[in-house]
Formats: structure tokens, sequence, C-alpha cells
């Protein structure tokens, strides 16, 4: 099990809670959220990574039950296990296309045992998700919003965490673009070690996931 | 995580230069002004090694020192030769060497002394005057200069000058007598490299025939061997260098000196009246270092002010940071590594800078200013001083750092 969440809800302060399901998460799995927009899939995907603290219910990333984390340990537990795609502006500006990717193991002594030669392993992810090795040695501002989203995902994607959450990745992109980068980057994560949720409020990629999760309906 | 600092330093890099350069001219001028106070306080006090007392006119102590070592101002009265010739009986003083000031030569003071000022008088601690060409004067018509002089005025042993009455350039010239440049001495740093050195008995001779400034007998009309030896020996000095045959009896002898009922005398210890100068020259020199000090302080709030408005455009950078795994602290310690950086860069550069200046100038301030400023890289103190500017500088970074430290990341992904 990678994950597994139980009786969550955020109130964001107006006094009504957004509850969201309970989800348990396995090697291989591929996931979207769904929903209409201010439903909470962002809030959901925000809780699983760590970045907003539990109100109520449970979280449990390889075993680790958040609520029993110090602030040090769930950074440290994000950097080793999770990898993050976000809405846009993935990339730091100042590092080149490389220098974004190798970020992934930065903070994450787990990820880098993983990785052999980090230049090898970042130039397969990168002609994995169609990107040329000169493109890696571009800055962001010199990319497209698709290129620097592909960058994004190898940076995710680096040293193997056990789970991928990208958060409207999809967003900035043309239907073509949408299909090609999800086929993309759901080839690329390995079945028997990771998993991947993606959040959406595009209903056309669902298809391209074996679990659908709607957010804001009845729970 | 210091590549990635560093990177984005890079990506600041206009900001960043100006703030180094604020802080690189600011901590240059700290240094420059404390390097010029040393080395103008070393001068002065290097001056007159190997002299423990200076005997003249009784009045402002500070003043005799003034005019007697520094050339600067002018002696209002004189000793008689023969009040020295009983001060030199005491048993303690070792040795009396008696200067004669008034005249000059194109804007060099004259210096009428005896053959033991060479012997005597000592520069930078203990070490001896000593020739760099010729020799010490040995008759009447001899002239020793300073290095200074020799080389401003391009002179050489051999050549002839004559001494204008007064210390002003303006003055009558002594165009009846010529001196012989028989010896230029070796550069020292002191006031002796900007001296001309004549004996007693020439400055003597020279004033034959002078009374209340005018000229009423010409040498020319003379015949200088006929004069007697003892018409030439002056009645009256300055002032006169003591050495004592100990220190210790120092304050006896100056006491004794002071005591003297003769005539109106004092004798004045270098060094005390030195301090005196400093005391008095101290309060201007805080108001440049509470200056200088500000400067610095302004420099270190510009790069705090720039650090903190640019947390702002550097949201993305830090929440992709924390995403990725970066504690708080390790995003609070890039802050204060980029301040420490920013500091120690300017440092390095305002050393660089104050070698730079001082390497350049060094002559230009030695001939304005009479001030050897000494070619070194950076000194204890000095580096001491600017420790602490890096030090303020990562407490003064603190209030960014803790705002980042402080910053969740769930306002980073908000913004």
């Amino acid at each position: 099990m990678i994950l597994k969440t139980s009786g969550l809800s955020y109130d964001f302060g107006s006094g009504k809670a957004i509850h969201f399901p309970d989800l348990q998460i396995r090697a291989g799995d591929k996931v979207v959220l769904v929903g209409a927009s201010g439903s909470g899939k962002s809030t959901f995907l925000n809780l699983i990574s760590g970045v907003l603290p539990i109100q109520s219910g449970s979280i449990e990333l390889k075993g680790h039950p958040y609520d029993q984390l110090s602030g040090r340990q769930l950074d440290s537990l994000r950097a080793d296990h999770i990898g993050i795609i976000f809405q846009s502006l993935n990339l730091i500006p100042y590092l080149s296309g490389f220098g974004n990717a190798q970020l992934g193991l930065q903070f994450s002594k787990k990820r880098q045992s993983r990785v052999d030669d980090v230049d090898q392993a970042i130039t397969a992810l990168a002609q994995k998700l169609g990107l040329t090795p000169e493109l890696l040695h571009q800055q962001p501002s010199a990319m497209s919003i698709g290129q620097q989203q592909r960058i994004a995902v190898i940076r995710a994607m680096l040293g193997c965490p056990d789970l991928i959450l990208a958060d409207e990745p999809t967003s900035a992109l043309d239907p073509t673009a949408t299909e090609q980068f999800m086929t993309q980057l759901n080839t690329s994560i390995d079945p028997d070690s990771q998993a991947v949720i993606v959040v959406s409020h595009n209903p056309e990629i669902i298809p391209l996931f074996d679990r659908v999760i709607r957010i804001g309906e009845d729970q | 995580m210091i590549r990635i600092a560093a990177m984005s330093m890079r990506s600041r890099r206009i900001p960043i230069a100006l703030v180094i350069i604020a802080l690189t001219t600011s901590m240059a001028l700290l240094l420059a002004v404390e390097r010029i106070k040393q080395s103008s306080q070393k001068g002065f006090n290097e001056s007159l090694g190997g002299v423990d007392l200076v005997v003249g006119p009784r009045g402002s102590g500070l003043e005799l020192i003034l005019y007697t070592v520094f050339h600067l101002g002018n002696p209002t009265n004189n000793i008689t030769t023969e009040t020295l010739t009983d001060i030199a009986a005491n048993s303690a003083i070792e040795w009396v060497v008696p200067i004669a000031l008034g005249d000059s030569h194109r804007g060099f003071r004259v210096i009428s002394t005896t053959n033991e000022y060479f012997d005597r008088i000592k520069f930078a601690g203990d070490q001896p005057l000593s020739f760099a060409e010729g020799a010490a004067f040995g008759e009447i018509n001899q002239v020793v200069l300073g290095s200074d002089v020799a080389k401003d005025l391009g002179y050489r042993v051999g050549s002839s000058i004559f001494v204008t009455h007064g210390s002003e350039s303006l003055g009558k010239l002594h165009d009846d007598f010529a001196f012989q440049i028989t010896g230029i001495l070796n550069p020292t740093g002191t006031p002796t490299d900007k001296a001309v050195f004549v004996s007693l008995e020439g400055y003597e001779l020279i004033h034959l025939g002078w009374a209340s400034g005018s000229q009423t007998l010409s040498l020319k009309n003379l015949d200088i061997k006929t004069i007697p030896k003892e018409r030439l020996y002056p009645k009256t000095v300055t002032a006169a260098y003591v050495g004592l045959a100990s220190k210790l009896s120092l304050f006896k002898v100056s006491r004794s000196i002071n005591d003297y009922d003769e005539e109106a005398i004092s004798a004045v210890i270098p060094g005390v009246e030195l301090a005196k100068l400093w005391s008095i020259v101290g309060t201007v020199d805080s108001v440049f270092k509470l200056m200088n000090w500000l400067i610095i302080g302004i420099s270190l709030i510009s790069m705090v002010t720039m650090t903190m408005t640019g947390l702002d455009s550097r949201t993305r950078e830090m929440t992709i940071l924390r995403a990725l795994g970066a504690t708080p602290s390790k995003l609070a310690g890039m802050i204060m590594m980029e301040t420490a950086l920013i500091s120690v860069v300017s440092i390095s550069l305002a050393i660089g800078l104050v070698r730079l200046l001082t390497w350049g100038t060094a002559d230009i301030v030695s001939q304005w200013a009479g001030i050897r400023i000494e070619l070194s890289w950076i000194a204890a103190d000095e580096l001491l001083t600017l420790w602490i500017i890096v030090a303020a500088g990562l407490i003064a970074s603190l209030i960014p750092a803790s705002m980042v430290y402080k910053r969740s990341l769930h306002q980073g992904f908000s913004s």
C-alpha cells in the first residue's frame, strides 16, 4: 500500500467543510480526481502531499501516519516518496531544464540512491517524454508550456518516488497535447512500484486512467 | 543548495551588484580612513626616534613638538646656547643636539644643527639615518638634503643652493652665500625627508649683518676666513633634542629642566605631547568613524531591503523547493548564505580596492601630506572590523530568513 486516506475533511474557515472520499492507492494505480471548479480537488491533493495540515481524518504514506510526523519529517517523507507536478509555473526560471530536473533528487538521499547516473536517467526520461537532449540545456523561458510540464514530470519521476501527484498539469495545453502528455506520464511510471494521482476538470482524459474519484459529490 | 543559491543570485545580479558596490565602497572608505589615521599616527610617532626630550622656550609643549619635529607652525622664541651647555652638564643627559629654525629653501624648511644630528636621530623605532649619496657636512658651506627635497628639486651631490630668509618662499634670498650639497639622506617617511640641513655655523654666517629681517651687510664683501670661529657659534637656538643615559631618569631630568631658573625653558616628552595631539584629533576621528559606520549600516539595510523585496518575486522558487522537500530552515539558511556571500565578496573587494588605492596613491599622499601609507593587505584589527560587519549582515539577514521560515508551503501554493 502506498497511500491510505480515511475520513478526511477540510474547512477553509467558512464553517462548511469539504469531505473527501477514502482512498487506498497501490503500486500501478492511475487515479484521476475530477470535479467542478472549487469542489476541493486541489485541496485533496494538497492534503495528500502534506502541504495542508490535516484538520480531521488521517493520511498514511508508506505506513507513515502524517499526524505523528513533525514538519521536518513530513518534508523528508514528501522528498523521499512524492513527486509533484504543479498546474503551471513549474520550473525555477534561472535553472536550465537539466538543473530543474535534477532538483528532484536534491532533498532525498533515498531517491539519490536509486539513480546511478543522473545525466543518463534524465536523458532517458526526456526521451520517453519526447524531449530532445538539447532542450534540457535551455532555460524555461525558451521552452513552451508543454515542454516545461514535461521537465516537471522528469523532476517528479527522477529517483522513482512512490507517488506522483499532478495538479491539473494539462490546463494550459491544447487537447492533442493533453492526451499526448497524459499518455506519456502514465507510461513513464513503473507499475510495480509507483502510482499516479492526477487532478483534472477535463473529462476527456478520464479514459486514460483506471480509477476515477469524483470530488464534491455526496460522499 | 549552494549551487542553487549561486544560480539564484546570478539571476538577480544587477541589484546584488549594486548592493555589493555600496558595501564595498563603504567598507573601503572605513579601511582607508583607518589606514590613513594609523599611518599618520605611526609616522608622527616614529619621526623622532632616539629623542627622549625636546627642550625649548617655555610655552605650549605640543606647539614646540609641532614646529621642531613636524615643521608645522613657526617658533616664537629661542633659548640660549649657554643654557644648553648648563643642561648638558647633567650627568643623566647623554647628548644634546641643538637646532635652529627659521629659513627655508624653495618651500622646504632649513634646519641648522650639528653633525651629531645624523648619528643621534632615529626613525621607525631605532633605525639610524643613512646617506643615499655623499656624507654629512664638514665645512661651513656644506648642506645635507632630505630625500624628498633632492627628489622633488632634482638635486645631486655637488650642486649649489641658496637659502631663503624666513619660512615663506617669497622671503629674501641669502644670495651672498651658496651652500654646496654634500650629502643626500635615504628616505625615512618622516619630516626629515623634507628638510635641508646646514651647520649651526653656516646658519649663523648667513645671518651676519641681518637685523630685524633686513640685510645690512653682504657676505660678498667679507673674507669669511677672517671671521673668528667664536663669532659664528650661535648665542641662541630654537630648541634642542636631548638623549638620556637611562630612560628611568626621564621624569627627573624633565622636572629639573622645567625648574631651571636662569631662563624660561621647558622640556617636553614627545610621546606625551603626541598623545595629547591624538586626543584632540580623536574627536574628529570619532565623527569620521561614526559616519563610516552609518554608511555601512545603510548599506546593510539596503541589502536586507533588497532581500526582503525580492522574496515576493521568489515565491515560485521557494514554493518549488519546499514542495520538493526543502525544509524551512534550509531555505532560511539559503537566504543567510546569500547575505554571507555578499558580505564576504564585498569585504574581499574592499580589501583589494584599498590595496590598489594605497599602491596607486602612496607616493602622491606621501608628497602631498607627508603620510607614508603602508602597503599591506589587511591588519588583524581591520579583519576584526570586517568580521563585525559580516556578523551584522548575518544578524540583519535573520529578518528575511525568518520570513521565509515562517511562510508555510500552503501560502506559497496559494500565492
